[in-house]
């Protein structure tokens, strides 16, 4: 058999026609088609078949191809888009490489939408003229198989990356999970309740914390708290990570999480984890209850780092060798084969709309602020209380800080509606008799669970609900012992009442890591500095990088069974993509260039939508991941020296094509 | 097939150059609406719009093609991030180029056809094919040839 692809006449051609069960028929006349076509060079013979997709009529060609032994196979029948696969799967059972077929597309094409029969047939005919023209060049070509490794990182320890994780560590793969705070959770373990059904937030994530720590597949979960990625090389199947662990300070092998160091400890820093509105020991629990139980050693604010010898936590701890006051950050490299990324979101920073006095006007609180002030684990052990330690009885929540405004971020924040109402509860549960006044924009509360705590709200006697058209109309001004919402209207600013406390409730923006971590992982973030998914709809979880998934908060807005759905779904994507002991197959539609002919101008690498073209600096030349390049073809229209071969639409395949339409 | 001469009759040859993911699929999607159009057009089918190289519509041209079409997915939605945009910028060039080889802008034409576009497939083959017939079959490129050396003569 020919494998050249070089057009030899010697090379020959079987071309099937498929009637369509008659629909191809009606139009296109086959034996007019036989005439035209059987004096083209290299058509050895002509085959009809009536319906080429059943079962009996691929069994047809397959038995034809057999018994012909054509060297390259042309099938005239339905759009490509429908059944190459079909025919490809079928030319298995032939002497014949699936990539010496050629597909004549004369249903959608053809007989659907050309209205004059003969014009129909002479189209078909030009049609198979093309193709087998075409034909005769196309080469043999065999899918790629790629080893790969089937451990993945997870970065982030949110609902969405500890989901992910579980999935994984219980089907039996390795997990590396980076989490760059001191505990796991995310942000919800940060509240004291979360919407819609005011559940408490510890509560509900401790069996999965527990599952991570603990579990039946914990050991195949290698948690690195305080770490984060600093270097991903490679490609699906095969991504070297290096990640950067900073010291703890204490073993997390012999800590018992008693807390003595803690109490033991003189210095004082504001608590990260309470937004500064109280202070800590250096060495502390991120928060009471807070997972793995282990304390951790803030070492800019330990007294250790002014040059005083203090020992006062290693000499508390009742366990020999935990308190490691001489601790180092490590690097730590890993070989994995995806990567899930799940860091979670950012809160747009309420400050930027200095009017509405957030951090100068006191009692004005943001939505985290307020989700610490009511949590125990929190600054005032979860009392709520307005400046002068005073109980609130007058309270404005704002909503849309940021969200839904052109000058801030377009678009709607989707949980924060439900925020808002959750605040609304949490106040009314501790003052009944407080009122409580919503300045809003919209109300959005999709779902089968949201309308309760929507209507629970709505309907209370002591709530009011003002709209408000946009954010630079709304400001909060201090008074004594007080703060007073305006509204403008016009030039005009007018009173719209006097407030205990005032809580904002800004957007979720991207997460400060997204941009620094976005150029690690080679992927693309969309115009609100979001990750940027493959298609929002169809693959909202991929990247466009293959083997890199996203989940949760950090590629939009979004709640926390979103966060734990898309866990599980990148999980899926893992799991099917990469099974152990099996090669990784691609399809041969890649790009490669060929060396001795390159001259190392670089404008490929320039073009490359997939970053897959490399320079190889030792020879000079350009060269292609197979695994990364997805067979566009960009660089190979672009190589102005002709030296990329785009296999399958090779530049003398494309002219095959072209002449053989025009001959 | 008709012969290529400047009566009403004449029925150009058009070669389309379309990606695979969109407008491939709008094509096809014309077909299952069985919308008729003028059978003018024969599709080249390539992964994407990205990999048409300039020489591939000149070539059309000098092989006889009295016009060609590349058509591409529509801005963000191209199936390789951006290959359309490619397309798009080298489609700028060609179209200069063509004016240099004497050859009518009109006779080539860039647009986006998404999967869903069957309509505006069927509207943009049929401008294509009523403009191109108006103008009457390509100059053979010995006529160009002659006129470019009469150019010459007159200097």
């Amino acid at each position: 058999m020919l494998t050249t692809g070089d057009g030899s006449m010697e090379t020959t051609v079987g071309v099937y026609f498929c009637h369509c069960g008659g629909i191809i028929t009606e139009k296109i006349d086959p034996a007019l088609v036989r005439t035209a076509v059987l004096e083209f060079p290299h058509v050895a013979y002509f085959t009809e078949i009536s319906l080429m997709c059943s079962e009996e009529g691929l069994g047809d060609l397959v038995r034809d191809i057999n018994e012909r032994r054509p060297d390259r196979v042309v099938i005239a029948a339905c759009t490509p888009r429908e059944h190459e696969k079909t025919f490809k799967r079928a030319l298995a059972g032939t002497a014949v490489n699936p990539f010496l077929l050629q597909v004549v597309n004369i249903r959608e094409q053809v007989a659907w939408v050309v209205d004059d029969p003969a014009a129909a047939t002479r189209k078909a005919v030009a049609g198979i003229r093309s193709a087998v023209a075409r034909v005769v060049h196309n080469l043999p070509l065999q899918k790629i198989e790629v080893p790969t490794r089937d451990e993945t990182l997870v970065i982030g320890a949110g609902p969405a990356g500890m989901q992910a994780a579980l999935n994984l560590a219980q089907s039996g793969r390795s997990v590396v999970l980076v989490e760059k705070h001191p505990m796991i959770g995310g942000m919800p373990v940060r509240y004291e309740s979360v919407a819609p059904n005011m559940e408490c937030g510890p509560c509900m994530l401790e069996p999965m914390m527990d599952q991570v720590l603990h579990g039946d597949a914990h050991d195949r979960i290698e948690l690195l708290t305080m770490a984060e990625v600093t270097g991903v090389k490679g490609f699906l199947g095969n991504f070297e990570v290096t990640i950067r662990q900073q010291p703890r300070f204490v073993s997390e092998v012999n800590c018992i999480g008693c807390s003595m160091c803690v109490d033991a400890c003189p210095a004082r820093t504001p608590h990260p984890y309470n937004c500064g509105m109280n202070d800590k020991p250096a060495m502390a629990m991120p928060f009471l209850g807070a997972l793995p139980n282990l304390p951790y050693l803030d070492m800019d604010a330990c007294v250790r780092a002014t040059g005083e010898d203090c020992t006062a936590c290693r000499d508390a701890c009742p366990i020999p060798d935990t308190v490691l006051l001489d601790d180092a950050a490590r690097t730590i490299e890993r070989t994995v084969g995806s990567v899930i990324v799940a860091t979670g979101a950012g809160l747009f920073d309420a400050g930027r709309v200095p009017q509405l006095g957030h951090g100068a006007v006191p009692g004005v609180l943001s939505s985290i602020e307020f989700e610490r002030m009511s949590s125990p684990s929190g600054p005032t052990a979860g009392k709520i209380a307005a400046p002068g330690d005073t109980e609130p009885q007058r309270v404005a929540i704002v909503h849309c800080v940021g969200s839904l405004d052109k000058e801030h971020c377009d678009y709607c924040s989707a949980v924060c509606c439900q925020v808002a109402f959750k605040f609304n509860h949490l106040v009314r549960h501790r003052f009944p008799e407080a009122s409580i006044t919503h300045f809003h924009r919209e109300l959005v509360f999709p779902g089968k669970e949201a309308g309760r705590l929507l209507l629970h709200g709505l309907h209370q006697e002591k709530n009011s609900f003002v709209r408000y058209g946009r954010l630079a109309d709304v400001r909060v001004v201090d008074q004594p012992n007080e703060r007073e919402v305006q509204l403008r209207d016009g030039a005009q600013w007018t009173s719209a009442g006097r407030y205990d406390l005032v809580l904002l409730c800004p957007a979720m923006v991207p997460g400060d890591d997204t941009a620094a971590l976005s150029a690690l992982l080679d992927v693309t973030t969309d115009r609100w500095g979001f990750f940027e998914e493959l298609h929002t709809r169809m693959s909202p979880t991929q990247s466009k990088a293959a083997g890199i998934y996203f989940a949760g908060t950090c590629h939009g807005p979004g709640d926390i069974p979103h966060a734990v759905s898309e866990g599980m779904a990148a999980t899926a994507a893992i799991l099917s993509s990469i099974v152990p002991g099996r090669m990784m197959e691609l399809e041969p539609i890649r790009a490669e260039v060929i060396a001795e002919r390159c001259s190392g101008c670089k404008i490929c690498l320039s073009v490359c939508p997939y970053r897959a073209i490399s320079f190889d600096e030792a020879n000079g030349v350009a060269a292609i991941n197979a695994v990364i390049c997805q067979g566009c073809g960009t660089c190979v229209a672009a190589c102005p020296a002709g030296v990329i071969t785009g296999a399958h639409f090779t530049s003398e395949q494309v002219y095959a094509e072209l002449r053989g339409i025009l001959a | 097939m008709s012969d290529a001469t400047a009566t009403p009759t004449f029925e150009p040859r058009i070669v389309g150059f379309l990606c695979n993911w969109c407008s491939y699929a709008g094509a096809d999607k014309a077909g299952s609406a069985q919308t008729p159009y003028p059978p003018n057009v024969h599709v080249i089918r390539l992964m994407c719009s990205g990999r048409v190289e300039p020489e591939f519509i000149l070539t059309a041209f000098r092989e006889g093609a009295d016009g060609v079409l590349v058509l591409a997915c529509h801005p963000g939605d191209c199936h390789y991030k951006e290959g359309n945009y490619r397309a798009y910028a080298r489609s700028q060039m060609v179209e200069r180029l063509l004016t240099q080889f004497d050859i009518d802008a009109r006779r080539y034409r860039f647009d986006f056809v998404s999967a869903g576009e069957g309509e505006k497939f069927v509207n943009v083959i049929t401008e294509m094919v009523n403009t191109v017939r108006e103008l009457g079959p390509v100059g053979r490129l010995d006529a160009v040839m002659a006129g470019a050396a009469e150019h010459k003569a007159g200097l």
